[in-house]
């Protein structure tokens, strides 16, 4: 879903043929977003079909077909950044599934895991400062914003695997 | 790289505070030169860990050695003179003198060394400049803001050259912005060889800055990692991107 919006976005502000829109979009998203070419024609055959972007211009170098958004193209953008997104929270990581696991394994040493788990959500902060003060010193002060929110996640994580050790030492505290 | 700190199975009880330890068997090592942050809940002893290494108090077991000096072996005064010489320490409050000005508040440390006032003011005169603080240097503590009142008090901890900055939640009092500036600055200061050990229960400020991390919890070492500062790939680490099957 978000990709088609992607390329409608970048299309607003100017017609664009597939190669350029990959480029642009993986610069948009600073690199935390690739995609291969195979995709991003696909993407915009089934927006031509839906009557969201149409052909800007014939055929040019090396076959290259230039696409703008339509008016419906336009109208579908706008609501879609209107939309608040609510989809469900995406608990993706391995570790989750992990400690549940550990848990009913006899001898699952989950202060060992927790320990390990939390060196990478440092090491991750650590990461994420990097790229964000190099997005500043590059003017791009928007995807500064989206490291930001990455940071915050990550804090977030870490303060789970602190629950999960101070839960883990109050039960067996309490036994 | 020298150690600079070595702490040997120390241990801290409290008088009068039945139970546990705020300090049980630690062991650790800093190399001059490094920057680590000692994390944890409150009451996990990063504190007291900071105040032993300062010699503002005394193990009731084990050793710690700064700097060649086995602190337990040296009385009161010679203690106090390792504090001046040895070690600067910055506070979550800034403790600075409200009937001094910015620059008289700098130059104690070094009056109570003995340095010769010409050599003490000059040194003084850098340090506020390299601080960003040189024209507030006649100005008394109340008129300035919280950023500034800890770059006085970073430049007050540094006056007398220590081998070791000690700084106890320095961002604690501030606001984002204040507490960004000053951290850039230790971490500055650190780039220009400066031994720190940081308290700070922020996992931000400890990961961003530091290049050691060191979590105490109940008075032990729970953890103790390095963290690498090459600049990672951005795909690598963030991904912008909703599951395959909903898009």
């Amino acid at each position: 879903m978000a990709f088609k919006y992607g390329i409608l976005g970048l299309l607003a502000a100017q017609p664009l043929h597939a190669y350029s829109v990959k480029a642009r979009f993986e610069d948009l998203l600073g690199g935390s977003w690739e995609v291969n070419i195979g995709q991003v024609s696909t993407t915009l055959q089934r927006l031509e079909r839906d009557g969201l972007v149409e052909p800007a211009a014939a055929r040019g170098e090396r076959g290259r077909l230039p696409y703008r958004l339509t008016e419906a193209g336009q109208k579908a953008l706008e609501a879609w950044l209107a939309e608040p997104e609510s989809e469900p929270q995406q608990l993706r990581e391995e570790i989750y599934l992990k400690l549940l696991l550990a848990s009913r394994v006899a001898n699952g040493d989950l202060t060992a895991l927790l320990a390990r788990q939390r060196r990478v959500y440092l090491q991750r902060l650590k990461d994420l400062a990097v790229l964000e003060q190099k997005a500043r010193a590059q003017g791009r002060d928007d995807l500064v914003l989206l490291y930001k929110g990455a940071v915050l996640h990550t804090e977030a994580d870490l303060k789970w695997v602190d629950v999960c050790a101070e839960e883990i030492k109050t039960g067996s505290d309490r036994r | 790289m020298t150690t600079l700190v070595e702490l040997t199975e120390v241990s801290k009880r409290y008088d009068g505070v039945s139970g546990r330890a705020a300090l049980d068997g630690v062991n650790l090592a800093i190399d001059s030169g490094e920057f680590t942050a000692i994390m944890g809940p409150s009451g996990s002893g990063k504190s007291t860990l900071l105040n032993l290494v300062a010699g503002v108090d005394r193990p009731t077991g084990g050793r710690v050695n700064v700097a060649g000096e086995e602190l337990s072996r040296l009385n009161e005064a010679r203690l106090a003179r390792f504090r001046r010489a040895r070690v600067g320490f910055v506070f979550q409050f800034f403790n600075l003198l409200a009937n001094l000005t910015v620059l008289e508040n700098v130059l104690l440390p070094a009056q109570l060394q003995g340095t010769r006032p010409a050599q003490a003011r000059t040194r003084a005169a850098e340090l506020l400049a390299q601080l960003g603080i040189a024209d507030l240097a006649g100005t008394y503590p109340a008129r300035l803001s919280g950023g500034q009142q800890q770059r006085v008090a970073i430049a007050r901890a540094l006056i007398n050259q220590p081998l070791l900055l000690l700084a106890d939640e320095p961002t604690g009092a501030l606001d984002t912005h204040g507490g960004e500036q000053v951290m850039e600055l230790i971490e500055g200061l650190h780039r220009d060889g400066q031994t720190v050990v940081l308290v700070t229960h922020d996992a931000k400020l400890a990961a961003r800055h530091a290049g050691r991390v060191v979590t105490l919890i109940d008075g032990h070492v729970n953890d103790d990692t390095r963290l690498d500062g090459a600049t990672p790939t951005p795909h690598n680490l963030v991904k912008v991107r909703i599951p395959e099957e909903q898009r």
